[in-house]
């Protein structure tokens, strides 16, 4: 007999505390706050857009990076576990990531720190050495789902003012929000439309393409030459042939890796040269602020002729 | 119930076209049904020069692996209703990453041979004659082998890693999840030689990219990519750019809290490798020119030093 295994059941919608009173623990990751701090700044502008609170966890450290795992299986662990008790000594029940791959290393630690409790009382002997404990009660989502869950397509629609006027715009999901599924869990992670969704309710017209839940190499750019230029450029490949003008990623990562290789995947790829947004920035623009606050002339490819041709923005970039 | 379907069919034969072609084959059949009971039913009624590879219709064999509306997945596992599109199609293509022979059917041989390179079998270190009985393996450590001993083999995983298709060196996940079966089986002895192999089938090549997680077996190699690369590390095999990654990363977290980019990247490639350091100059110089460039000094995060007992509680090695 075949066995039937459907598709893994998505997370039950709950509203935490933070979606009543619009405040939430932000944990900004570490490309935002050091190579990238046009994407933190971004963030901070938008969610005033927003009218709600990021309260940033200060004493936060890395997530993990999904490097951490490769030299002991509980550190990371332990270090979310941190990370959430924070929250947890600030009232804040939310913690709001902007990067995929923040998203899906802290989602995973929580899983397994609320689903084993030896773990649990691994991490909090360890928090206890320094007067901390963990009581379980944090969920960890990302800024996209924080737009869509609790503010809404349709608010989210009427509070643009510089709608983006069909702009092509091809969604890039970054591996760690979507896979495992079972980590994540909050859409499909073959067919996700929640980016699509955003880009739609700005104003925009959604590129669909097959690179779109694939991977931009980021995390092996070192490892050896060549690797994540030609992942790079075989997905901005597919997105360029469907059409699209410029990239929405909800990471970092991402941003950096599709905005910085595709010069060098031009010889085997040809040249795409897609403007790549991260996810608060092309919100942000949509919502009205300022586009020179937004960073975008920190992009490697300038988003410029793009906007400018689109009526978005004027910017004076090489 | 009959309901209309179209299978929307990848059609080549390696042995007279040049170019591949589609067909759309539409037949009457339940959408309760799966996709390989399709297949057969067209093979038999519409088309018998359908090809494709089939055994046990029970997700058990591993043969009927093929792109399903763009995922790789088994045939005789996927519910015709799940994947059929609004114009009542499913996309039926190779396993991407293969090269096409006929139709769905590739040329498996990549696959093979990753695997046969792992000598995958036991190794004992001495002769079965010595012993009285059977080797015997305790429940608890038999327990890490159980998942990878669910892989049929059919290449799912290899056929969706995005580091295959850009360069077939890497061993994809399969053969590193085998790798894992054997070098924590207490009955094999080459331990040592296993974890110094896999490492030189670039290991370190994994992506992090968890495609590998629609196994439809659920092996989940990605975890089992995680903990070879750990053991890589525990044996000393710490001198290529993926350990020294991962060393450098737990080291800067200790020192400010944060994944200090700067450090990373210098002690990923070699402090002292200027050709690695030259390789990596032109994203460098055309970030730094747009102002992309991270802090020279990391300023610690709040009560850092917590971070140091988790650390020192934990018995983390750092680079």
């Amino acid at each position: 007999m075949t066995v039937m295994t459907p598709e893994p059941a998505l997370l039950p919608k709950r509203r935490s505390k933070s979606a009543e009173t619009k405040r939430y623990g932000f944990f900004p990751g570490c490309v935002a706050k050091e190579s990238c701090t046009e994407l933190f700044n971004s963030t901070l502008l938008l969610a005033d857009k927003l009218g709600i609170e990021l309260i940033e966890l200060t004493a936060a450290s890395c997530c993990g990076a999904s490097v951490l795992n490769d030299v002991n299986r509980d550190v990371a662990r332990v270090l979310n576990a941190r990370t959430y008790a924070q929250a947890e000594a600030l009232g804040l029940d939310d913690v709001i990531t902007i990067c995929s791959t923040c998203t899906g290393h802290m989602r995973a630690a929580n899983k397994e720190l609320l689903e084993d409790e030896n773990r649990m009382e691994q991490a909090n002997g360890i928090l206890g050495k320094f007067g901390a404990n963990y009581k379980g009660t944090v969920s960890v989502r990302h800024l996209l789902w924080l737009l869509i869950d609790d503010i809404g397509l349709d608010t989210l629609k009427s509070m643009v003012v510089n709608p983006l006027n069909g702009l092509k715009v091809a969604p890039f999901y970054g591996c760690h929000i979507i896979r495992p599924e079972s980590v994540n869990g909050w859409e499909s992670a073959r067919n996700p439309h929640s980016l699509e969704d955003v880009i739609t309710a700005l104003g925009g017209e959604a590129i669909d393409y097959a690179g779109k839940t694939r991977c931009c190499g980021f995390h092996v750019q070192l490892e050896k030459e060549g690797i994540a230029p030609n992942m790079v450029g075989q997905n901005m490949r597919m997105a360029k042939d469907r059409g699209a003008e410029a990239v929405l990623t909800p990471c970092p990562l991402c941003h950096l890796a599709l905005d910085g290789y595709q010069a060098d995947s031009a010889e085997r790829w040809g040249r795409t040269d897609l403007p790549t947004f991260h996810l608060p920035q092309l919100v942000a623009l949509a919502l009205g602020v300022d586009p020179a606050a937004l960073g975008l002339k920190r992009h490697v490819i300038s988003p410029g002729p793009i906007l400018q041709a689109r009526e978005l923005a004027q910017m004076h970039v090489a | 119930m009959a309901d209309k379907i179209v299978l929307d069919l990848f059609r080549f034969d390696q042995a007279v076209d040049e170019v591949p072609h589609r067909d759309r084959v539409e037949i009457d059949f339940p959408e309760t049904s799966t996709v390989l009971d399709a297949l057969e039913y067209a093979k038999a009624e519409v088309d018998g020069s359908i090809s494709f590879r089939r055994s046990c219709r029970s997700a058990i064999c591993g043969s009927c692996s093929m792109n399903i509306n763009g995922t790789t997945g088994l045939a005789c596992k996927t519910p015709l209703k799940t994947v059929l599109r609004d114009d009542r199609s499913v996309k039926l293509d190779p396993m991407p990453n293969f090269e096409p022979m006929k139709d769905l059917v590739v040329h498996m041989d990549p696959f093979w041979d990753r695997y046969s390179r792992l000598k995958p079998y036991l190794q004992p270190a001495d002769k079965d004659s010595d012993h009285e009985r059977e080797r015997r393996v305790s429940p608890e450590d038999m327990k890490k082998l159980v998942a990878v001993a669910n892989c049929v083999m059919c290449a799912t995983c290899y056929s969706l890693c995005p580091v295959v298709s850009v360069d077939p060196s890497f061993a994809g996940p399969a053969a590193i999840a085998y790798a894992y079966r054997f070098i924590e089986d207490v009955r094999d002895s080459k331990r040592k030689e296993r974890v110094a192999q896999i490492s030189d089938d670039y290991l370190w090549l994994c992506a992090h990219c968890y495609a590998c997680s629609y196994c439809p077996k659920h092996v989940e190699p990605q975890d089992d990519i995680i903990a070879v690369k750990r053991i890589s590390i525990e044996e000393g095999l710490t001198n290529a750019p993926g350990p020294r990654h991962a060393l450098v990363v737990a080291k800067t977290i200790k020192q400010s809290g944060m994944l200090n980019e700067n450090e990373v990247i210098i002690g990923t490639v070699g402090r002292f490798n200027f050709k690695g350091i030259a390789s990596i100059m032109p994203l460098g110089l055309r970030m730094a020119a747009k102002g992309k460039v991270p802090p020279l000094f990391m300023k610690p995060v709040d009560k850092v030093s917590e971070i140091r007992t988790i650390y020192e509680a934990l018995e983390v090695p750092v680079g």
